[in-house]
């Protein structure tokens, strides 16, 4: 187990500037989900970690110890690939016990452990099929359990469940969740899914263009986010913005829409505007009578029954909103509608140029 | 679709059933065309037909009805006469024979044997460890002696070998006065003249190392094709699995290639059976040279047809040759070719 440090790590290919001076640290034994959208350069970051890639500049401190120099091997890292990475030679018994047979370890202690690892993932009837007898889903169970079999200081997980199905992939979550609970292994998990991100990791890094945006709990992310970007990023279905010119009158400040609604909001916000984006995030948002406090008028324009709740599509001041309704009223299309939501669920953030 | 109270009964209660009363029609062609169309393919495939026919087909077959006949093709077709085994008999007779086939394997190993071992680590250097505009350079420079002329290349060979005015020789020579070397070259003085060509117990290895000299760069090739297409992706996995260059090499990329020296394995084993040019001009087609050292069965089979007129003979001997290949072809098969063929992946 370790801590895992980087310090103004920054990485180009050729002219094109991957990573901008990161700065992130992983507790010893801390679960650390990353996200971002495709091609923010996560995969990149983990490769570095992992000593397949070099950084361009920056350190990667492991327990104190700066191992940018370090192999691989001696950085004693399990990573699961993206890619699987399979060996396709290899049985999946062989690929979950490669790492221990390049270890020295002896032949029959693999095997238990192996066997072992292949029962935690539900393998046991595929130990002797070759990976290219192997569904997706399956393919990338034998690359975690080629990552669990192992006793390293860290683990690095590439989007080690996108190819999994909505069941499989949340009994695998649980089985991640139960496993670092279990051996407390510091782990980096790389997922598109906020969800997972969410519902795993003690603290979750967003990355945009190879610049983390914000780092945190997933519960401040969801609460306090940091920009429009982790706003729009954390959250399902994600949030709403829409256009507001900020207004005082005395002391108190409200938020105009361009249909002339007006809002109320925290007076913290006041020296953002006066053009500024309001968040709105869909389950804040409620129908309301027309007299109602903070009540927007708008239109519906489609109505999404997802069973428990419906999704709703209103159009406000000529820009649309999801909301998520759980009263499941019964609504018709164009049917005129007010909104409300609570003073202090508004989020507001500078007008994007 | 819901079934309507007026469909006729009988019908099936699990699904709607549409079919018509009236009788089926059976849509087709007519006659003439159904026979143009059986006839097409066999159109586009009629030249490999007639040329396989005319030069392989007609042949094999036609040497098999040789290998019964005593025939002197000058004499005409009409000088044919059938022997029955006898060919067979005295071919097998033959210590020339033996002695051609014991050289034979003796070549196809000696000189087989190293042009994988080295191609197999010049062509991972190549794709692992270096650009790929130089490995492009590397790999088209090393194919060239393949591409040209045997017999352009042994003569060659035959002047660099040659006793008295050899490079080889002359080299050697040389080398021997220098300080390191002197102590055991020191020999190489009084040998001299060094008789590569002319002595039956160097003919064989200077014929193989020509063959390893020009048959390495081929094999470079199949395999530079073999390690590119292993993934980037399996030396990364093996990296972080804990695996050294050497591991990598051993446990990833030479079981991955698999496929690929089998092939070139396969065709060096073929290859080197039906040896002849080189030994054929390295002994300046002097009946295998000193001690029938360099005689290959293709080279005994040539003497047997051409030189001394007897087609029946070298019909058989032909024959002869073609059941040794194939059955240690068969033998190659038998142990490598599951994995060989890719048949475990
Ligand atoms: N070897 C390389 N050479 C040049 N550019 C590269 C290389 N590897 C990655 N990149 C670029 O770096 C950026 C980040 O790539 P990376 O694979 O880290 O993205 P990612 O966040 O993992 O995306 P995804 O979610 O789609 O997997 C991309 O723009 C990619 O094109
Ligand atoms: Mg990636």
């Amino acid at each position: 187990m370790a801590r895992v440090e980087l310090v103004n790590l920054s990485k180009s290919f050729g002219a094109v500037k991957v990573l901008h001076d990161l700065n992130l640290t992983v507790e010893e034994g801390e679960f650390v989900a990353l996200v971002g959208p495709s091609g923010c350069g996560k995969s990149t970051l983990l490769r570095i970690i992992a000593g397949l890639e070099e950084a361009s500049s920056g350190e990667i401190v492991m327990d104190n110890e700066i191992v940018n120099e370090l192999s691989p091997r001696e950085r004693n890292i399990a990573m699961v690939f993206q890619s699987y990475a399979l060996y396709p030679h290899m049985t999946v018994e062989e690929n979950i016990g490669f790492n221990l047979r390049i270890s020295g370890v002896r032949k029959a202690e693999v095997r238990t452990l192996a066997r072992a690892a292949a029962e935690t993932l539900g393998l046991t009837d595929l130990l002797d099929r070759k990976p290219s007898q192997l569904s997706g889903g399956q393919r990338q169970r034998v690359a975690m359990g080629r990552a669990i079999v192992r006793n390293p200081d860290a683990f690095l997980f590439d989007e080690p469940l996108s190819n999994l199905d909505a069941k499989l992939r949340s009994e695998m979550r649980d089985e991640i969740k139960r496993l670092h609970q279990k051996v407390k292994t510091t782990s980096i998990y790389v997922t598109h899914d906020q969800i997972e991100a969410m519902t795993l990791a003690d603290r979750v890094v967003i990355l945009k263009g190879g610049v983390i945006q914000q780092i945190g709990t997933p519960s401040e992310l969801y609460r306090n986010p940091a920009n429009s970007f982790v706003a729009g990023f954390i959250g399902s279905p994600a949030m709403n913005f829409v256009d507001a010119t900020l207004e005082t009158s005395g002391d108190q400040v409200f938020a105009a829409l361009k249909d002339g609604t007006r809002l109320p909001v925290s007076e913290a916000y006041a020296d953002l505007g006066p053009q500024v984006q309001l968040g709105l995030r869909p389950e804040n948002l409620h129908l309301a009578e027309p007299n109602a406090e903070n009540a927007i008028p708008g239109t519906v324009q489609l109505l999404e029954p997802t069973g428990a709740v419906n999704h709703l599509k209103i159009s406000v001041a000529g820009q649309q909103l999801t909301v998520v309704d759980d009263t499941l009223t019964d609504l018709a299309l164009d049917a005129n509608v007010h909104l409300s939501i609570a003073s202090d669920q508004i989020h507001i953030f500078p007008k994007e140029k | 679709m819901a079934i309507t109270p007026h469909d006729p009964v009988g019908q099936s209660p699990h699904g709607p059933e549409t079919a018509s009363e009236k009788p089926r029609r059976v849509r087709g062609h007519a006659a003439r065309r159904r026979w143009i169309k059986t006839l097409t393919p066999w159109l586009f495939i009629s030249p490999f037909i007639i040329i396989f026919s005319v030069f392989t087909a007609f042949p094999l077959v036609f040497s098999g009805y040789l290998s019964f006949q005593e025939w002197n093709p000058v004499a005409g077709l009409s000088s044919m006469e059938f022997v029955g085994w006898d060919n067979y008999a005295l071919a097998l007779d033959d210590p020339w024979m033996w002695k051609s086939l014991y050289n034979t394997a003796w070549l196809a190993i000696v000189s087989g044997i190293p042009q994988h071992l080295i191609a197999i680590p010049v062509a991972y250097l190549l794709v692992t460890a270096v650009r790929s505009g130089v490995r492009q350079f590397y790999t088209a420079t090393f194919f060239v002696p393949f591409i040209t002329s045997t017999v352009a290349i042994s003569l060659i060979f035959y002047t660099i070998y040659s006793g008295n005015s050899g490079i080889l020789n002359q080299w050697l020579v040389a080398i021997s006065k220098w300080p390191v070397f002197s102590s055991f070259l020191g020999w190489v003085e009084e040998a001299m003249p060094i008789r590569w060509l002319n002595s039956s117990d160097l003919i064989k290895p200077s014929i193989a190392f020509v063959v390893i000299w020009k048959y390495t760069g081929f094999n470079i090739v199949i395999y530079s094709a073999g390690f590119l297409t292993v993934s980037k992706d399996l030396y990364d996995a093996a990296k972080v699995d804990g695996c050294n260059a050497w591991q990598q090499f051993w446990n990833i990329a030479l079981p991955m290639i698999r496929p690929f020296a089998f092939f070139a394995v396969t065709l060096t084993i073929i290859g080197n059976l039906q040896m002849f040019e080189e030994p054929f001009v390295l002994t300046s087609g002097n009946s295998g040279g000193v001690g029938q050292s360099g005689l290959t069965a293709s080279y005994y089979l040539y003497l047997v047809g051409w030189e001394w007129l007897e087609m029946g003979a070298a019909a058989a001997i032909s024959w002869v040759l073609f059941l040794f290949i194939a059955i240690v072809t068969a033998v190659h098969f038998y142990f490598n070719g599951k994995k060989g063929l890719g048949g475990d992946r």
